[in-house]
């Protein structure tokens, strides 16, 4: 299963150390948005296999103060 | 949290963790099936106590802390190595985190060396397979056995004779060098595109494909990929997997029927997974090693990737890279494919040429996808009799009932 990490967070997420996904093997992709009001955001997609890996994989991240949400992505 | 939510997150946690577990706990105790029976016991102590008193902090370190001292109370009872017990139980109790430190993330040392142990020559291939998502993948018993269809108790002891094995060959839990790399790589390698092809081309059973192992096969080569980084094959393998994962929802029609790769939907293809796929392959190509067989079938199937129709393949690039895998890893499957590319490239005729040439190769009786490729040349040059008896053959031969359906439905479309 898929899912996307977003992080709205005042650093870009390059700095958020999401090292952990890729030496897992679960991280597909990673990148920046365009930066809104509420300060620079980004995102995560992984491949779990559910849900609770998804929030136990993010929990790992020593996130800085910053809000995260985390959605699976629908399968077409 | 409820007691449900629990036990899912104590799944979670034990896929996450039980490799990095297992992996520390070998390297200090030298021996992989005790830090396995270890690693368990901290995972049905989970079991017991996490439901009762919350999930901790750092599920991970917990998990870590329990079955280290577990090992130090298991080791202790065997009296014949009281010496050996303190002298680890020593370093195990300096070495223990607190539970609140949390797990390392920097044991990327001890990660490969259990890959390297898991995978060791010295065990049966089916062994491997089983020791590798037992110890690797963080799968149970029973799911193993129902992604290969095989009983519980036959993976079971699969797993109790394999490390045995391990310990009876007595061999080291440490990453290998200089020339026992190589081969010691390739039996890694093996034993990951293994997984990967019976989850892509499931050999037994309904289904074609069982997406599961195929994710977790991918997993671990990503994971191989950050700890072997200067490895090519390695990063050939994972090219290789990422983009034939690409093509999994084109690969079946809506009654789960097999679709053959040049009548695929290209627009169902992962464009996510090509491109990751092709990244791969660069990363292979970057180290300037000589090409190997993965980085040369992740090189033909980039071939079928950048094309955006079926017509637009480059038939004569793949030809030619089949004659290099030919030369560097020859077998009579890689010249039934190099036929299949001769004939996309020059016609039916110089495909069957190769065909009839190899078709006398121990290797390939009762291999269906001899008189399937043979029916199918036949069936262009019009000679449909033949094609159709061809196919019959085919049909015979497979164990794959979707696949069987299919080659019998090429049969009745000869007439």
């Amino acid at each position: 299963m898929r899912f996307m990490v977003f992080v709205r967070s005042s650093k870009p997420v390059a700095a958020l150390h999401g090292d952990g996904l890729l030496r897992a093997g679960v991280l597909l992709d990673a990148g920046d948005l365009v930066p809104g009001a509420c300060g620079v955001s980004g995102y995560w997609l992984i491949d779990v296999r559910d849900a609770e890996e998804a929030v136990e994989r993010v929990r790992r991240i020593p996130l800085p103060a910053c809000v995260v949400e985390i959605r699976q992505v629908a399968v077409v | 949290m409820g007691a449900t939510s629990v036990h899912r997150t104590i799944d979670a946690v034990w896929r996450m963790e039980s490799a990095k577990v297992i992996a520390a706990l070998a390297r200090y105790t030298r021996d992989v099936g005790l830090a396995e029976e270890m690693a368990q016991d901290a995972l049905v102590a989970a079991l017991e106590q996490w439901p009762v008193e919350g999930v901790p902090k750092n599920p991970g370190a917990w998990l870590m802390t329990t079955a280290k001292r577990r090992s130090i109370d298991q080791i202790r009872r065997r009296e014949n190595f009281n010496r050996k017990v303190e002298e680890i139980g020593r370093d195990i109790q300096e070495a223990t985190p607190d539970a609140s430190e949390g797990v390392e993330d920097e044991i990327g040392d001890d990660l490969l060396s259990l890959i390297f142990t898991a995978c060791h020559p010295v065990l049966r291939t089916e062994a491997r397979v089983a020791l590798t998502l037992k110890m690797l993948g963080g799968l149970k018993t029973e799911e193993i056995a129902r992604a290969f269809l095989v009983s519980e108790s036959t993976v079971a002891q699969r797993i109790v004779r394999a490390k045995k094995a391990l310990a009876d060959a007595g061999v080291g839990f440490a990453v290998p060098e200089g020339p026992d790399l190589a081969p010691r790589l390739a039996s890694v390698l093996e034993v990951l595109y293994l997984i990967f092809n019976e989850g892509y081309s499931a050999t037994q059973g309904d289904d074609w494909m069982r997406p599961e192992l195929c994710a977790e096969a991918l997993r671990l080569g990503r994971v191989l990929a950050e700890l072997a980084p200067k490895e090519a094959e390695v990063h050939g393998l994972v090219a290789l997997m990422e983009i034939q994962a690409s093509r999994a929802k084109a690969r079946t029609g809506p009654g789960g029927e097999p679709v053959l790769l040049l009548e695929q939907d290209r627009g169902k293809w992962d464009w996510l997974l090509i491109g990751r796929g092709l990244r791969a392959l660069e990363r292979a190509e970057a180290l300037n090693q000589p090409p190997g067989p993965y980085y040369v079938q992740a090189a033909l199937a980039a071939c079928h990737a950048r094309a955006r129709k079926a017509e637009d393949t480059d038939w004569q690039r793949i030809a030619a890279l089949y004659q290099v895998l030919a030369q560097i890893s020859p077998s009579p499957v890689v010249e039934l494919n190099r036929a299949v590319a001769l004939s996309m490239a020059f016609g039916p005729a110089a495909g069957l040429a190769l065909v009839d040439e190899i078709s006398g190769a121990k290797a390939l009786q009762g291999y269906h996808l001899l008189p399937s490729v043979r029916g199918d040349f036949l069936a262009k040059l019009g000679r449909t009799e033949e094609a159709k008896a061809e196919f019959e053959k085919a049909a015979a031969l497979t164990r794959n009932e979707r696949e069987k359906a299919l080659l019998l439905g090429r049969a009745a479309a000869c007439g």
